[in-house]
């Protein structure tokens, strides 16, 4: 089916053509009765569709706790550090710490960030942790200053070595993006 | 000082809700529960029916985080998965005359509450109008125009071409403007 030809006025003139027009239109667009009326029907709709763009209705004031609770309800179990039978902490707390570490460094916002046991040393971590950064505000040694951090985070707040951490940008922000 | 979660771009609490991080998810549901509630809204007529298809895309996209390579593509995902969810809700709906009208809910204004804000008498020629569209027709429509999605993300949505897409447009924008005319 051709899509030009969806709505073809008696003047042989497409409504979609008028559309596309709609600001701009030609000698024959201002004279001829059938483009005239479609052109004011389509004025109407585009001031209403505006309207429904930015129309206020939101849903029920409990629907993000109703999700959000069935959300809570699945969470998986959590993988833990530490010796059997010692104090364990779970990968995702400490991942917490290390982010919270890592966003305290201007123009850095941290992302992923996974957290695994080193192996053959329960006292020590091996992270990766994916990072982005501000577009315009972010240096080179931002870099060496999330290093900083993060491993001064996992000694001095969770109390283990951080045997090895992989860094990566992934991803550019600017401010108020989003917010 | 980092962010808080309000201040944080959308990838980034994506990336972080992955990691399984809870708080972050909640503010990506809170960003995001609106506009997918007025699509499901404008495709159901019905807020129920809505309020259920938003809660199910929320929880779905949860599970599925792990699965998602593109913290960017997020959006695009929850709006191809709530049209997805709305059309199966119509698809599994009664034919009108399989369904007793004495239990079924009045199509009149008056009988719904979330339709009583729209006084205007345009907007609501303009909503019964978009029920009229086959459904299909109408979340090409209400994707392009009022949630200004691009023509290959709706393609992809609806298991369409581009060209299609637009040629779906087109028809709904005319036959939405015919109902128009009174008020011109």
């Amino acid at each position: 089916m051709a899509v030009n030809q969806a709505y073809l006025l008696p003047c042989g003139r497409d409504v979609e053509d008028v559309w596309e027009h709609l600001d701009s239109g030609d000698e024959h667009d201002r004279t001829c009765p059938y483009c005239q009326s479609t052109r004011q029907s389509l004025s109407v709709l585009r001031g209403l569709t505006k309207e429904l763009a930015e129309e206020d209705i939101a849903p029920s004031l409990d629907l993000t706790g109703r999700i959000m609770a069935a959300v809570r309800a699945e969470i998986r179990r959590h993988e833990l550090l530490g010796p059997p039978g010692g104090v364990r902490v779970s990968t995702q707390a400490v991942a917490a710490v290390l982010r919270f570490a890592a966003d305290g460094v201007p123009g850095v916002r941290a992302r992923r960030c996974r957290v695994i046991e080193a192996p053959g040393d329960d006292q020590a971590i091996e992270v990766t942790l994916t990072i982005a950064v501000e577009f315009g505000l972010f240096a080179l040694t931002a870099l060496d200053e999330v290093r900083d951090r993060v491993a001064t985070a996992a000694q001095a707040q969770v109390g283990v070595r951080l045997a090895r951490l992989d860094l990566s940008v992934d991803d550019l922000y600017e401010t108020g993006e989003d917010a | 000082m980092p962010a808080l979660d309000t201040d944080l771009d959308t990838a980034t609490l994506v990336a972080r809700a992955r990691d399984g991080d809870v708080r972050a998810y909640e503010e990506v549901v809170r960003r995001y529960q609106a506009p997918m509630y007025r699509l499901a809204l404008r495709m159901l007529s019905r807020a129920a029916d809505a309020e259920d298809v938003v809660q199910d895309v929320f929880l779905t996209a949860w599970r599925r985080l792990s699965q998602l390579h593109d913290d960017g593509a997020f959006v695009g995902w929850l709006y191809r998965t709530t049209t997805n969810r709305c059309l199966n809700v119509i698809r599994a709906r009664k034919p009108l005359s399989d369904v007793d009208l004495d239990t079924t809910e009045s199509p009149s204004p008056a009988g719904r509450p979330d339709r009583a804000a729209e006084t205007g008498a345009q907007m609501t020629a303009l909503v019964a109008a978009l029920d009229e569209l086959t459904p299909e027709q109408r979340a090409c429509w209400l994707l392009r125009e009022v949630h200004g999605r691009s023509y290959e993300e709706i393609a992809l949505t609806i298991g369409a071409t581009a060209t299609a897409v637009r040629g779906r447009i087109a028809r709904a924008r005319a036959q939405l403007a015919e109902v128009m005319s009174p008020w011109r």
